[in-house]
């Protein structure tokens, strides 16, 4: 029999090496990103202590707020444009065939491509001269409505979200079908004695019982969201006039091109802030919804 | 459409057929959907063998002449061998690394009780929730000081902190559901953990260690944010860090930089057609438990 000391040696060897790269890499950044946020450093040279002034810099910034802004309409646009139309793609095509499966497997594609691609690829879609978003337009005699899609900042946040949506709602399409295909034939049986069927058992019965999946969805949905830095970065760099940048895009803008690297930090921890506070709610919300 | 059905048969044969033809509207509607979704891509591949001429004169149909050179001047120009190699070696590196750290973690916290356990458990759950970006500044720091910037390691180590926490949690799941019956034959074999380990769990995990290297390769394979930041010497770019920065060079020849793009996602695109199935149940089992 293995000794208890020969235990403890293994979980040692095997566990540590594991948590000490995760500790360096993911934990102890956080703490030194809201410890430098209190400085002043250039990179070089000694850093100046300046308690609070980068956290009142940022609040008087304009651009921070547009950032802040702009990632919350990237997180009303990924629920409102990725879970419906995820959920419906499911319903229609939860079962086996293999018309399901080719278009399940089509919507998905797109979340195997790298960001840079996706942005790349949406930048042309979306080009003043040659872009498809616009010809197509122009076909459907819509000649008014075309513009310069990431350049107008009227709407160049909503054509951001776009390619967002559209990479993303693959895993989303794939997660309710799990969910709908789990559930147990009696429930189908149970409804069609009850002559429940159509509309009917769809929001009486099918919705209620994947409700738990759709809250989960949604949570995905917020922190994919403030993930979003890609895509931005490649098809505008947070620009024209910083009108696309988001909290993730400004801590980058305002750190690394103009060696800010403390301000960068305060951006940072603030960016975590805002990440805890977003699921803290959501965790609210849900909890008293299944209560 | 399932419920088109259902309500269908229950409302005689008359209406039937208006609701086969329903269904198939409704078909034709899903396959313009999947069009759709797959036009960018097939405009990326067609225009990526277009003339800049031919690109701009018919920016939509089937190029007029196959230019497959163009694959072979973006190959030279964008140094994208060199690109290609780097991504190689951080990937497999990094995927290697996380395989090995994240199934002896799990292997630990799924089978052995000691004090902290649930501390650790906590601290990967955090993990989970820690926005990538909101790291990067005080990575960047902490590596410049380490003398780490602008080397493999700047990349592989924090891809694999980073995919820990999904990582550890798929195999501590997977290895619950292994009976520890398995062990206990082996324990009064005499063998000790490692042994254990080696010869009995980790030939079971097949299952679980390919899953975990799929959403590892796709996640270090397509990342760019952290390339960005931490690599500057050209000769460590990696794939989407050089792609970025093509587009920006050659920003007017558009068939070349299609032709750079269509060289960096074939090999993704190839894999997911190989392994659609694991892959989208990969990702969606470690976004789940994410």
């Amino acid at each position: 029999m293995p000794t208890a000391m020969r235990s403890k040696g293994f979980i040692a060897l095997a566990l540590l090496p594991a948590l000490l790269l995760f500790l360096i890499f993911v934990i102890i950044p956080v703490f030194w990103s809201a410890y430098y946020g209190f400085f002043s450093w250039k990179g070089f040279g000694d850093a100046k202590f300046i308690g609070l002034d980068n956290y009142k810099e940022m609040f008087r910034d304009p651009i921070f707020w547009r950032a802040l802004r702009n990632n919350l309409i990237l997180v009303v646009s990924s629920i409102v444009g990725q879970v419906p139309v995820a959920l419906v793609l499911a319903i229609v095509l939860f079962k086996n065939s293999l018309f399901s499966r080719f278009v399940r497997s089509a919507v998905f594609m797109p979340m195997v491509l790298s960001t840079v691609v996706v942005g790349l690829i949406w930048g042309y879609i979306y080009h003043p001269q040659f872009g498809v978003a616009n010809h197509v337009l122009d076909l459907l005699g819509l000649h008014s409505w075309t513009r310069a899609w990431l350049s107008d900042p009227k709407v160049n946040m909503l054509a951001i979200s776009i390619p967002i949506n559209w990479a993303n709602i693959g895993p989303y399409l794939v997660i309710f079908v799990a969910a709908l295909q789990n559930i147990s034939p009696e429930i189908h049986d149970a409804a069609k004695i009850d002559g429940s069927a159509g509309w009917n058992k769809l929001i009486h019965v099918t919705l209620p019982i994947i409700w738990g999946t759709v809250v989960v969805t949604i949570v995905l949905c917020i922190s994919g969201s403030l993930k979003a830095f890609d895509h931005v970065i490649v098809m505008t760099g947070g620009g024209p006039a910083r009108s696309t940048e988001l909290l993730a895009t400004y801590m980058y803008n305002s750190t690394f091109s103009v060696y800010r690297y403390g301000y960068g930090s305060a951006v940072s921890t603030m960016i975590m802030i805002v990440s805890a506070v977003l699921i803290a709610l959501n965790y609210l919300a849900t909890r008293r919804k299944s209560s | 459409m399932n419920a088109t059905i259902t309500a269908a048969s229950r409302s005689g044969t008359g209406k039937r057929a208006v609701f086969k033809g329903l269904a198939g509207f409704g078909k034709l509607i899903l396959l313009a959907y999947a069009v759709v979704t797959l036009y960018p891509l097939y405009w990326l591949f067609t225009s990526a063998f277009k003339t800049n001429q031919d690109f701009f004169a018919n920016p939509y149909g089937l190029p007029k002449q196959w230019m497959a050179q163009n694959l072979v001047r973006a190959w030279d120009l964008g140094n994208m061998g060199r690109a290609m190699l780097n991504s190689a070696v951080v990937t497999v590196s990094a995927v290697i690394l996380t395989i090995l750290l994240s199934v002896l973690a799990g292997y630990v916290l799924s089978r052995f009780s000691f004090p902290l356990k649930k501390v650790v458990v906590v601290l990967f759950t955090v993990g989970l929730l820690i926005p990538i970006h909101s790291t990067l500044v005080p990575l960047f720091i902490m590596m410049k000081n380490m003398g780490l910037l602008d080397t493999y390691g700047a990349l592989i180590l924090p891809y694999t902190a980073f995919e820990l926490p999904i990582a550890v949690f798929l195999s501590m799941a997977y290895m619950s559901s292994i009976p520890k019956e398995i062990e206990e034959a082996a324990m009064i074999d005499g063998s000790g953990w490692w042994g254990i380990f080696g010869r009995m769990i980790l030939p079971l995990c097949t299952p679980i260690v390919a899953t975990i290297s799929i959403l590892a390769f796709l996640r270090f394979w397509n990342d760019f944010s952290f390339a960005l930041v931490f690599i500057n010497t050209q000769a460590l770019k990696t794939l989407p860090l050089s792609l970025s920065l093509f587009s920006d060079g050659f920003g007017t020849d558009y068939s070349l930089t299609m032709g750079a793009m269509a060289i960096a996602v074939l090999p993704t695109i190839v894999i997911y057609l190989i392994l659609q199935e694991k892959i989208m149940k990969g990702m969606v089992a470690g976004s789940t438990k994410g």
